[in-house]
């Protein structure tokens, strides 16, 4: 009788795991995907959150019991974190720092990058860097830049080109295509095929934004004036498919 | 040398980094300070004591009243900050409020399922049904699998920095007290010699 239930019960769920609705409205067991102003990342077991001055790391590999294993100890000024190849881009007002996670447990760091004090996200894609330069207030010493870092080294990221901007914060890439977001002066989207030779596709000056996540060929945009979403299947125009305003 | 007289100013963190960044500045900081302004014309304004000025006043509450996740009703967008995608789902966060949780499976129709009211909540990342925030000082684990249902299935006290100073730049205010509880907002108000800048 016990045998039938549970053959019976794994029938129920078997079927339940073949209708669509329920695989659109339940979360699957993978891990989701942040922004570029981040500051929680999820690498495999391991949940990495970075505050201020230190990169805290938690076990998650019992996912609802996060145990806290080890605190690294980072220059003050730390604002963001990516994960990229095994490694971890952190973003800090003195420059992007690279942690490999050998040792998942515990980040080592393999280099740094150090540039003029500013505020700046970084993302990454096959052998290059894009690290937003951001100024804050009149008496903060930023300036408004996008880098871009080789680092097909690891231990060695070279700056191989700069490009000014107005007021850069979070930023995105996906394949050829590199979204920009520049605070009140809106969103640039750039064809990123040759990284040292970008060419701006288009400007929305309306948008005021702060981060960006391009996903499925669908740009996610949050800001000051709400959620945007655009699909960007012809990579030439952007299709503005949803708002959400700010109430 | 300068530099660093100035970026102390951003970064008060611990207890006794703040001490020692937050208060007025000392003689030799100030003429760190007149450097600055040679440098660059730009100095921060009203750094010497000088009766009533409008400043910043933090807002308490006590600590046990913010460490708490609560289900809402979806509720308007007004601060949206970070965001976040977790299969057909659209975290964004509020900022320092919680997260709306959208139905983004027809990203031309988002649709706001729930708000889950987060005190002092900027942050998340989401793997499987589990979701992590920060709650004011707190890293709190939340299983998401029953939208109407969520539960928090642990809470690590302690995890972040307690916040000491407002977002804003450029601003004097009254130094913030942990004995006094959490700081769940800064207000205008008029201020007798505070003793923050940043």
């Amino acid at each position: 009788m016990k045998k039938q239930l549970l053959f019976l019960l794994t029938i129920v769920a078997l079927l339940a795991g073949c209708s669509t609705d329920a695989a659109k409205d339940s979360v699957g067991p993978g891990t989701g995907t942040g922004g570029s102003m981040a500051r929680f990342t999820i690498i495999g077991n391991y949940l990495y959150v970075v505050n201020h001055a230190n990169l805290v790391v938690y076990d998650i590999a019992q996912i609802n019991t996060p145990v806290n294993v080890n605190k690294v100890a980072l220059d003050a000024g730390v604002e963001t974190i990516f994960p990229f190849r095994n490694h971890l881009m952190i973003g800090t007002q003195t420059g992007m720092l690279v942690y490999n996670l050998n040792d998942p447990a515990k980040p080592q760091m393999t280099s740094r990058y150090s540039h003029i004090l500013s505020c700046d996200p970084v993302v990454a894609q096959g052998s290059y860097a894009y690290v937003t330069l951001r100024s804050g207030t009149a008496c903060r010493n930023g300036a408004n830049l996008l880098d871009i870092l080789d680092i097909s080294n690891m231990a060695a990221p070279r700056l191989v080109k700069s490009y000014p901007m107005s007021n850069p914060h979070g930023l995105g890439i996906d394949g050829n295509l590199l979204f920009v977001t520049e605070g009140d002066f809106g969103l640039k989207v750039f064809d990123a095929t040759n990284p040292t030779d970008l060419k701006l596709v288009e400007t929305f000056r309306d948008i005021r934004s702060f981060d960006v996540i391009p996903i499925n060929k669908v740009l996610i945009v949050t800001g000051k004036d709400g959620i945007y979403q655009y699909s960007y299947s012809d990579p030439t125009k952007l299709k503005l498919l949803s708002h959400l305003p700010v109430e | 040398m300068v530099l660093n007289q100035v970026t102390l100013y951003d970064f008060p963190i611990t207890n006794q980094v703040m001490k020692h960044t937050l208060q007025l500045p000392s003689l030799t900081q100030i003429g760190s300070l007149l450097g600055l302004v040679a440098l660059t014309g730009c100095y921060p304004q009203n750094t010497e004591p000088s009766g009533p000025v409008q400043g910043l006043r933090p807002v308490y509450a006590p600590m046990e009243t913010v460490r708490k996740v609560e289900i809402l009703p979806p509720q308007p967008l007004k601060q949206p900050g970070k965001i976040y995608v977790k299969d057909a789902f659209l975290f964004i966060n509020e900022q320092n409020k919680g997260l709306h949780v959208v139905n983004n499976v027809n990203p031309e129709k988002p649709v706001k399922l729930a708000f889950i009211a987060i005190p002092g909540n900027t942050d998340m990342a989401v793997k499987g049904s589990i979701l992590y925030a920060n709650n004011i000082t707190d890293l709190v684990a939340l299983d998401i699998s029953n939208l109407q249902q969520i539960q928090v299935t642990k809470r690590l006290e302690n995890m972040f920095p307690y916040i000491a100073y407002p977002a804003e730049r450029g601003v004097r205010f009254e130094c913030a007290d942990p004995s006094k509880g959490v700081v769940i907002r800064w207000e205008q108000a008029q201020l007798t010699n505070p003793k923050c800048y940043r």
